[in-house]
């Protein structure tokens, strides 16, 4: 028999507020972008939609010979999956008490190994893209396990100690690019192997390229992977004790310093697949000294989905409809690109505020 | 070569030392402060829009100019710091996702906006605005002493500025009633209300001065390092005034060592490629010296270093 | 006494009613307190003592009601308001920065200054220590000045939240709880030191469950029981027993029933345990002791002695210096936590919130918490939800565990009480052969703390070993077999719980006596 003090009114309550806050901070956003633009001269609608238009989730007036809103979308999944894998990677870093900021230089060293070791290979693609992958997700454990061992055995910071390798990071490729990589006329590695790359080439019948991107379903399985983990097994089990309550958790004998490397190890391997995704998939040259923006994307992608993995699905793409359609937007209204990122800013500044407001308990005795 | 050492390591520390302290007016308070980067971004806009402003008008050159930019810098700073404040205080935010997204958030809104700005001054939407070599000076007798005499050898015009507000913080904070009951909220801020002072009020107060010398930090790397406002100024200085007031231990003074062994190293670093002739792509290189060895420094004194202990701590500010 | 003509009664509060999120702290509460009496609040955990007292102090603003001081009608926004007046509080919680000197500490707010250059007013810390010390030799209240607070014991803590109402000018004094972390002789010492205030002209209002300070020292009592005021005796006139009836409001049995059995073999033994803190202070010094089957051995001490650290190296959370750690005859000193929890040993510890529950999560992941990874609660590292929820009602229904949804409740919005009975729940259903409390009652009404003592009867009835740690002796003297007394991390004596008197054990604390 359950004996209950107070009626259901509360769990429907806490419900609510879990969709409340994201659905807020968006209309909110969409509310100052339109301000923004009316701000700045231009025709609010028009500008919004036409970062739907680039991102292939809406008609362009017209279309060069090989292209059609089908490989615009196409083109926008392909940046949706780093978006999404990176965002589970700080989802499964902050569910655990830990902040993954380190996402870009992840991402970088993951890309760059794979790049060197792969890319320029003349492996097959039954051989070579699963090999990709498993660099990423093992270059970018490995840098994220070493962040969460600074933060267990030094009390070092990890928003510190990431932005550190983060630069540490760019720095040390960009050097070897430069001198070792590069491509001289465009100034940035030489582009990988057709055979690394991450994606499947289809030519229809009337001639359009099509360039399905294999990584979108690789992100949107991690997805649902790792909500199943989080929340059904226990190690995800222990990862969530910890980062609710690090004292509690090492009460009731959950190896702290195991967990929090764990933690960080698939925040990392998470990054590191992003970033082969990013430069093996979407790209296929790394620009010395280039942080990817993404990085910090990500952050506010998890945010907005309240970080729950699933949900970042959605609140990824929504983020990355804004990144990818900034270049149309950008040419049919003239506004700079960067207003993108201004969105991305001030949506991260409204789901911010949801993620961390909730209940405080009260101490009466 | 000593001599260079010294006048371009000051030129590193004194600006970073200014926003380590701005960090520790905010930490001692109890707010963790991990937006140093963004307040400091924000600043240096400010006041770059101030100078691209105000340039074409003002005469007697960069000497008069000067001021109005640094007002205009602190005022930026302070208006950026407030907000993680607000975000802090008034939300209850977690402190150090709120001091990211304040982060995130200046970066993307001050290279939209350089963006803006520029289209509407010269027509093209660039993301830099010039600002020109910042005025230097060395002080006279002084600066002649060979070897410590360059340590008053073409300084930047905000050095005194720092001098002075590094002098009047430490005061502040260890001599002043403010400054007791500053330190006192980020011990145990119940001690400081059941006092009768108003836990909220000295952090809002705490935030702005952060706000105030981390603008002036800003404001200083764009000026001497850059010679523009550009999206290089989020080199991740502000981490680095953090880590230093890590390894300072929350102290002025050892703040200060730890600023100025970070600028002697990356200022040694530079004259020991040019004394060997390497190439730029090694230089390139050597920039990663002030963040390893950052790495290095938090490795050792992040084991025995006290941050106070009601940092970052949720606290509820309207109980009654 | 006399009648209470209008000029004497210093504080009168009228109707106060205070409402926090589904508690009412403070339903309509009138009272009137004269000049130059010491008077008390008596009232269970939870009646709503310190709410009342924290409004008077300007903590709190009262939903509804009026406060009237000396004849006048105010209002504070805050306690400088209170402070002002009069008004001056030593909470139960001491508010005091641990780094910062006594005395900063009681300047803290109304520091004296000086000028520097002329100009610039700084605190001027040497008339702050001359000002303290003088203020602490006219109410003999010895404190150095310059000692920072952190290295003070409890006892002369107290004295500096004292002297800082007495700084203030303070002749109202409240005391929260006062004598709940002090040794016998240092609760005899401030009883002194009560009386003497008196003597000063003060008013003292004190907060207390304990009915035998009120005989002692109090001259009117007011009793609060769930936010009500029920009465207010006259002190003399009134027996303690109708004082407890009242605070209670209702005839339970509140005995105890401890049966004389043998022990059994011996289940927990510490040899020779040395345990240091950080900064080379030995919180733990060469400690042997033993725990049998169906024994309850207790450990008595002033708090900071070492007793909590004793807990900790045996549990697994501190590393043992030196010593050794045996569990049925296994040496288990390097073991982890999980091992320790596997092995046999379980432990409801002081902090619940902190320490013994995930607050964060729900009630059934909460009392599966050092469970989760085994059969039949997990298989092949899959948690099975059905298993935590079977689980969890069987023990909500067995330890009367209440909330608001069950077992999907997160846990942070259950009371004290049934956060402690969760823990306490969880920890037996373990069927461990040696348990572990630690300040088991604190903060829980009478009906709870009976409870909770008999469960720990009822496992001691099953042969289980049991370890105690409480700062309440009278806790100690009902429930222990047998007593250790712990000073500065020495254990002075420990002997059968017949042997000690209550004075003897009270000297031990204080690193007196034999």
């Amino acid at each position: 028999m359950k004996k209950t003090e107070s009626g259901k009114t509360l769990t429907a309550r806490l419900r609510s507020s879990r969709l409340l806050i994201p659905l807020a901070s968006i209309v909110l956003t969409f509310a100052v972008l339109t301000i923004v633009f009316v701000a700045i001269g231009r025709n609010p609608f028009a500008a919004i939609y036409s970062f739907f238009q680039g991102s292939g989730l809406g008609m362009k007036p017209s279309y060069s010979k090989s292209s059609s809103m089908l490989t615009d979308f196409l083109s926008y999944l392909g940046i949706l999956s780093p978006m999404l894998l990176g965002s589970l990677g700080v989802v499964v870093g902050l569910r655990g008490g830990l902040f993954n900021i380190g996402v870009s230089g992840q991402m970088l060293t993951a890309g760059f190994l794979a790049t060197i070791l792969v890319g320029y290979s003349k492996l097959p693609p039954p051989l070579s893209i699963p090999l990709v992958l498993l660099i990423g997700l093992l270059a970018g454990a490995a840098l994220g396990a070493m962040i969460g061992w600074l933060k267990y055995r030094f009390n070092v910071h990890e928003v510190v100690s990431s932005i550190m390798f983060n630069y540490i990071v760019s720095f040390l490729t960009g050097y070897f690019i430069k001198t070792k990589y590069v491509d001289p006329i465009i100034r940035s590695s030489r582009q990988v192997a057709a055979n690394a790359r991450l994606h499947i080439i289809f030519k229809t019948a009337s001639g359009l390229k099509l360039v399905i991107p294999v990584s979108i379903f690789i992100a949107v399985a991690m997805a649902f992977l790792i909500r199943f983990y989080l929340e059904r097994m226990s190690g995800g089990f222990e990862i969530r004790m910890v980062g609710f309550n690090r004292e509690g958790a090492a009460y009731a004998g959950v190896p702290i310093r195991n967990v929090m490397i764990r933690t960080m190890l698939i925040s990392g391997a998470l990054a590191g697949l992003a970033g082969v995704t990013y430069y093996l998939g979407y790209y296929s040259t790394m620009v010395p000294k280039d942080l990817p923006s993404l990085g910090y994307d990500a952050i506010a992608v998890a945010l907005l989905g309240n970080l729950g993995p699933v949900s970042c699905i959605l609140s990824s793409a929504l983020i990355t409809i804004f990144q990818k359609g900034a270049v149309y937007m950008s040419s049919a209204t003239g506004v700079v690109r960067e207003i993108a990122s201004l969105v991305t800013g001030i949506l991260l500044l409204f789901s911010s505020l949801g993620v961390s407001m909730r209940e405080r308990s009260r101490h009466y005795d | 070569m000593i001599d260079k050492i010294i006048i371009d390591g000051l030129a590193f520390s004194l600006p970073l030392f200014a926003m380590a302290i701005g960090g520790i007016f905010s930490e001692k308070s109890g707010i963790t402060m991990l937006a140093l980067e963004g307040i400091q971004g924000f600043g240096a806009f400010c006041g770059a829009v101030a100078f691209a402003y105000l340039q074409p008008v003002i005469r007697g050159g960069t000497q008069v100019i000067v001021y109005p930019v640094l007002f205009a810098a602190m005022l930026g700073g302070m208006i950026f710091a407030l907000l993680h404040a607000y975000m802090s205080i008034r939300f209850r935010i977690n402190q150090v996702i709120s001091g990211v997204v304040v982060n995130i958030l200046a970066m993307s809104l001050t290279i939209f906006l350089t963006g803006l700005i520029n289209e509407g001054l010269t027509g093209e939407p660039s993301n830099k605005i010039w600002l020109g070599a910042a005025p230097r000076f060395s002080v006279p007798g002084i600066s002649r002493i060979p070897v410590i005499g360059a340590i008053f050898r073409d300084l930047y015009i905000f050095a005194p500025f720092i001098v002075v507000f590094a002098v009047v913080s430490a005061i502040l904070i260890y001599k002043t009633r403010f400054g007791l009951r500053l330190r006192a909220c980020g011990e145990n801020p119940e001690s400081v209300e059941a006092a009768g002072c108003s836990v909220k009020r000295i952090r809002y107060l705490a935030l702005v001065i952060c706000g105030l010398l981390t603008g002036l930090g800003g404001m200083n790397f764009a000026f001497a390092f850059s010679a523009n406002f550009s999206p290089t100024i989020y080199m991740g200085y502000g981490y680095l005034a953090i880590a230093a007031l890590i390894c300072g231990n929350w102290d002025i003074r050892r703040t200060l060592l730890t600023c100025l062994i970070f600028g002697f190293a990356r200022s040694g670093g530079y004259q020991l490629i040019l004394k060997l002739g390497m190439s730029s792509d090694v230089s390139d290189l050597l920039l990663m010296i002030p963040y390893v060895l950052t790495l290095l420094l938090l490795l050792f004194f992040s084991r025995h270093n006290h941050p106070p202990s009601a940092l970052g701590s949720d606290y509820e500010y309207d109980r009654r | 006494m006399g009648d209470a003509a209008d000029h004497s009664v210093v504080v009168e509060l009228l109707g106060i009613r205070k409402q926090f999120p589904g508690v009412l702290a403070n339903d309509d509460i009138s009272l009137q307190i004269r000049q130059g009496e010491i008077f008390a609040i008596l009232g269970e955990n939870g009646a709503g003592k310190t709410t009342l007292m924290n409004i008077l102090f300007g903590l709190y603003r009262p939903d509804e009601g009026k406060i009237r001081i000396r004849g006048r009608e105010v209002e504070f926004s805050s306690p400088r308001d209170a402070t002002a007046l009069g008004i001056g509080m030593v909470h139960q919680h001491f508010k005091l920065v641990e780094n910062y000197t006594v005395a900063q500490n009681i300047i803290l707010g109304l520091e004296p200054l000086k000028k520097w250059l002329g100009l610039f007013p700084l605190v001027n810390e040497k008339a702050a220590n001359k000002e303290i010390a003088l203020l602490s030799d006219h109410y003999g209240l010895k404190v150095d000045p310059r000692l920072p607070v952190g290295e003070a014991s409890v006892s002369v803590q107290q004295r500096v939240e004292i002297l800082k109402m007495l700084y203030r000018k303070a002749d109202i004094l409240i005391l929260d709880e006062p004598t709940a972390m002090l040794a016998p002789q240092e609760i005899e010492h401030l009883i002194e030191v009560i009386h003497e205030l008196r003597r000063h002209g003060n008013t003292v209002i004190l907060i207390t469950h304990k009915l035998d300070e009120i005989k002692r020292l109090a001259d009117r009592c007011a009793v609060l029981r769930r936010g009500r005021l029920v009465d207010v005796f006259d002190v003399a006139s009134t027996d303690t027993a109708h004082m407890a009836a009242t605070m209670v409001g209702q005839s339970l049995d509140f005995e105890i029933i401890k049966e004389d059995r043998p022990f059994g073999e011996v289940v927990l033994e510490v040899e020779n345990l040395t345990v240091m803190k950080e900064r080379n202070v030995t919180a733990v010094r060469d400690v042997s002791f033993s725990v049998r089957e169906g024994e309850v051995v207790a450990l008595a001490g002033v708090a900071g002695n070492g007793q909590v650290e004793i807990v900790e190296a045996v549990y697994g959370q501190m590393k043992a210096s030196s010593g050794r750690v045996l569990l049925k005859g296994r040496d288990i000193t390097g073991h982890s936590i999980r091992t320790r929890i596997r092995e046999g040993i379980s432990y409801v510890p002081e902090d619940r919130q902190r320490t013994g529950l995930v607050i964060d999560m729900t009630l059934s992941e909460n009392l599966a918490l050092k469970t989760y990874g085994q059969a039949p609660f997990s298989k092949r590292k899959v948690m099975n939800r059905t298993a935590f929820k079977r689980h969890a009602n069987k023990l909500i229904e067995a330890y009367d565990i209440r909330s608001g949804s069950g077992d999907a409740t997160i846990v942070h919005s259950m009371s004290g009480g049934n956060q402690q009975k969760a823990i306490v729940a969880r920890e037996i259903d373990l069927g461990n052969q040696l348990i572990i409390f630690v300040q088991p009652t604190r903060g829980l009404d009478i009906a709870a703390r009976t409870h909770i003592h008999r469960q720990i009867m009822e496992e001691r009835a099953k042969g289980h070993a049991i370890l105690l740690v409480s700062l309440e002796l009278d806790e100690i003297m009902e429930l222990a077999d047998t007593i250790g007394v712990l000073y500065n991390g020495v254990l002075r004596k420990i002997a059968p719980a017949g042997e000690l008197t209550l004075e003897e054990v009270g000297q031990l604390m204080l690193g007196v006596g034999a």
